[in-house]
């Protein structure tokens, strides 16, 4: 695999420690130590995918992150301190597709950023499917609400492929977790809510009160038939 | 019962008890007043009734009946001769009875015949001594006032009947009236005690709620201070009170809170160094073949200590962060079966699950859940070493029941009851673990509703006791839980994430 990572991280010891890594795994790696270096790099280096810390000189990681979400579905691996408060909820909500904890160890982050990568460069077999007033043209990852197209990060692009192949059917925030993510049983389940929520946003004629991808209280989500 | 039962019922007696005692004192001193009105308008009435008649009687013994030259010792036809008692009758007297030494008596009126029967022998006696005496007796119902005298020496006996009915129904008439002001007076007195009672006790009662409503939590509790009295200078007291104690916990808990910050900070810190630490010594121990056998036990404890500092890192963030938040608890469906197998693959491979598969799902915090098992998991590693661990799960009476065994050391009966303390090691556990683990496992449980204990086991080792409430969580019959087949038909049976 030699995808390429711009890898932004503004302490020197772990934008290097982790550069290696990243090569040793077998990535080409891109590096910026600030807010704006990271978007001139984006744009230059035209990655595969971004690791981004949250906390960064001159802008921080979330503002990034709209910046890039804005021009481009590349998938974001985001870097927090903190698991717990809103940083997760709040990098999610700004566009980023999952994310790794502070101390992490390489294996955990090559993992995250293998299996975001595979959802970009899934080849899927023809097929084109049909939700309500939603079109899926599933090889061409291409989704289009009322013929305008709408454009989806390859993780929301599977999300709604996993509920719309099956709709009708509840699907828990673990199995979506598995599927759509490649975690094991334990992952945070806020990354399904979070990304939902942004694919509502994206799809749902009225994201308040969602026909589409409803809500089952208790268990899951489901795609409206 | 609340407390502000109590003190309803508190409020409730004082307030009976004082109605009570004003009625008291209102029915006595109401009672005092009327019957001293009354023996006094009695005396007076009767007085005045006495004196006009025995004054008449002198006047008519010593004055009509000697003129008259009523011999002493006369009889009946003597008296009746000398026609006195026409005279007698005429200046005002109601009736006479007449006793004479001999023979029978005199009656002005048929009415007064049988008048000796009547009379006590009081006062025959007095009249026996020559001197005028008076009673009041009935005749024919009739209140009347009876003077006697004696003509010297030796008789004949006088009786003069006056009528008391004016003034005896005066004095019953003065007798329903003061009763009826009376009562008045005690039913006004009720109602001004109630009134009382109720003026000078709300601000009691107010106090009171005041007071309970403090105790539950608010301290911004205040009381009006509306009067410059008693009940003012307390409300006035319980003001400052309040200000005082509101003040104290504020700044305790303003420095309860820049602590945790404190710690919270210090910790996020520490992460950045460490995030790199951790990575630097991974990729040493990729490279230990190519250094000398002494560097190579030096980087061997390098890598060692970079993951227990790592370990302590990530405990006093998680202590931080548990002190700093009181959220509720985030209920979502757990399958336990799955949960667990995904807990023990994650943190104990070996340990084994004896589970109950008709368990399924229960709703409960599974962030928390998964920090208990997961905690009581390292520690039976860290502390157990090599021993056999087990988890067993059951769910019982709305209760969710897991218990994680070791076979290992076990601690010392009497370091039982710290083991869940912060840094709380025992001394064959110096080595191992934060000591932070179990303490952050037993919040994690009572964060989500629970409690975790811990005994020893049998033959040896310990036993972790997690017992949570928790409600059934219905699957629908349509939830996706069967695996599937993905891209290019190849099949993911147990896609997990390989960290």
């Amino acid at each position: 695999m030699d995808a390429t990572i711009l890898l932004v991280e503004d302490d020197r010891s772990i934008r290097e420690i982790t550069k290696l890594g990243l090569q040793d795994a077998g990535f080409r790696v891109e590096t910026a130590a600030d807010g704006e270096e990271a978007l001139t790099r984006f744009r230059h280096d035209q990655p595969d995918l971004v690791v981004l810390d949250i906390m960064l000189p001159k802008r921080d990681g979330l503002e990034v992150c709209r910046a890039i979400r804005a021009a481009s579905s590349v998938p974001v691996v985001m870097l927090t301190a903190r698991s717990d408060a809103i940083d997760v909820v709040v990098g999610l909500e700004s566009g980023a597709d999952d994310y790794v904890t502070k101390p992490f160890e390489m294996p955990v982050l090559v993992a995250r950023i293998r299996a975001a990568l595979r959802r970009a460069q899934l080849t899927d077999p023809a097929e084109t499917i049909t939700l309500g007033s939603l079109r899926i043209d599933v090889p061409g990852h291409r989704v289009t609400v009322e013929d305008e197209e709408v454009g989806l990060t390859p993780t929301e692009f599977r999300l709604l492929l996993e509920l719309a192949r099956r709709p009708g059917q509840v699907f828990t925030r673990e199995l979506l977790l598995e599927q759509v993510w490649g975690y094991s049983y334990l992952g945070d389940s806020r990354l399904v809510d979070v990304a939902i929520q942004r694919l509502r946003a994206k799809v749902e004629p009225a994201p308040d009160s969602p026909a589409l991808i409803e809500t089952v209280r208790g268990v899951g989500y489901r795609a409206g038939r | 019962m609340s407390a502000t039962g109590r003190a309803a019922d508190v409020f409730g007696s004082f307030r009976a008890r004082l109605i009570a005692t004003v009625i008291t004192l209102v029915a006595v001193t109401a009672g005092l007043v009327a019957i001293s009105s009354y023996v006094l308008v009695r005396n007076s009435l009767r007085g005045q009734l006495v004196d006009d008649a025995v004054a008449r009687a002198e006047f008519n013994l010593t004055v009509l009946a000697s003129a008259e030259q009523l011999p002493q010792d006369a009889d009946r036809a003597a008296f009746e001769a000398s026609r006195l008692a026409d005279r007698f009758l005429l200046r005002g007297t109601g009736g006479i009875y007449v006793e004479f030494p001999d023979g029978e008596p005199f009656s002005s009126s048929p009415r007064l015949r049988g008048a000796g029967d009547l009379l006590s022998t009081e006062l025959r006696d007095i009249v026996a001594g020559s001197s005028y005496g008076y009673e009041f007796l009935a005749v024919d119902d009739e209140p009347n006032l009876v003077v006697a005298g004696r003509r010297p020496p030796a008789g004949p006996d006088f009786y003069f009947f006056d009528s008391a009915a004016d003034v005896e129904s005066a004095l019953d008439q003065l007798a329903r009236v003061l009763a009826i002001a009376g009562a008045g007076i005690v039913v006004l007195g009720a109602l001004g005690a109630g009134l009382i009672a109720r003026r000078v006790l709300r601000p009691v009662a107010v106090a009171g709620e005041a007071a309970g409503v403090m105790a539950a939590g608010d301290l911004s509790v205040r009381l009006p201070a509306e009067t410059n009295d008693e009940l003012g200078r307390l409300a006035i007291a319980f003001n400052q009170m309040a200000a005082s104690l509101q003040q104290q916990v504020d700044a305790l808990v303003e420095a309860r809170e820049r602590e945790q910050r404190f710690v919270a900070d210090v910790s996020h810190e520490l992460r950045t160094p460490l995030t790199a630490l951790v990575n630097e010594a991974a990729r040493l121990r990729g490279r230990f073949d190519e250094l000398p056998d002494t560097d190579r036990r030096v980087g061997e404890m390098l890598v060692a200590d970079v993951g227990r500092l790592s370990d302590l890192v990530e405990d006093l963030l998680e202590v931080s962060r548990l002190d700093s938040s009181s959220g509720a608890p985030d209920l979502l469906p757990v399958d336990v079966a799955r949960f667990l197998e995904a807990v023990i693959a994650d943190r104990h491979p070996d340990a084994t699950l004896h589970i109950d598969h008709a368990i399924g799902s229960v709703a409960t915090d599974r962030r928390s859940l998964e920090r208990v098992v997961g905690n009581l998991l390292d520690n039976a590693r860290t502390h157990a070493p090599g021993s056999p661990v087990v988890v067993t799960a059951a769910v019982a009476g709305g209760e969710l029941q897991i218990a994680v065994a070791d076979q290992g050391p076990g601690v010392p009966v009497e370091a039982l009851p710290r083991i869940f303390d912060r840094f709380y090691k025992t001394d064959s556990a110096r080595q191992g673990g934060s000591g932070l683990g179990l303490a952050i496992a037993r919040e994690h449980a009572r964060r989500a509703g629970g409690e975790l204990t811990a005994r020893l086991g049998t033959p040896a080792g310990l036993v972790f006791e997690l017992r949570l409430p928790v409600t059934e969580s219905l699957h629908s019959g349509d939830v996706a839980e069967n695996r599937r087949v993905h891209d290019g038909g190849e099949e993911t049976s147990h896609p997990r994430s390989t960290p």
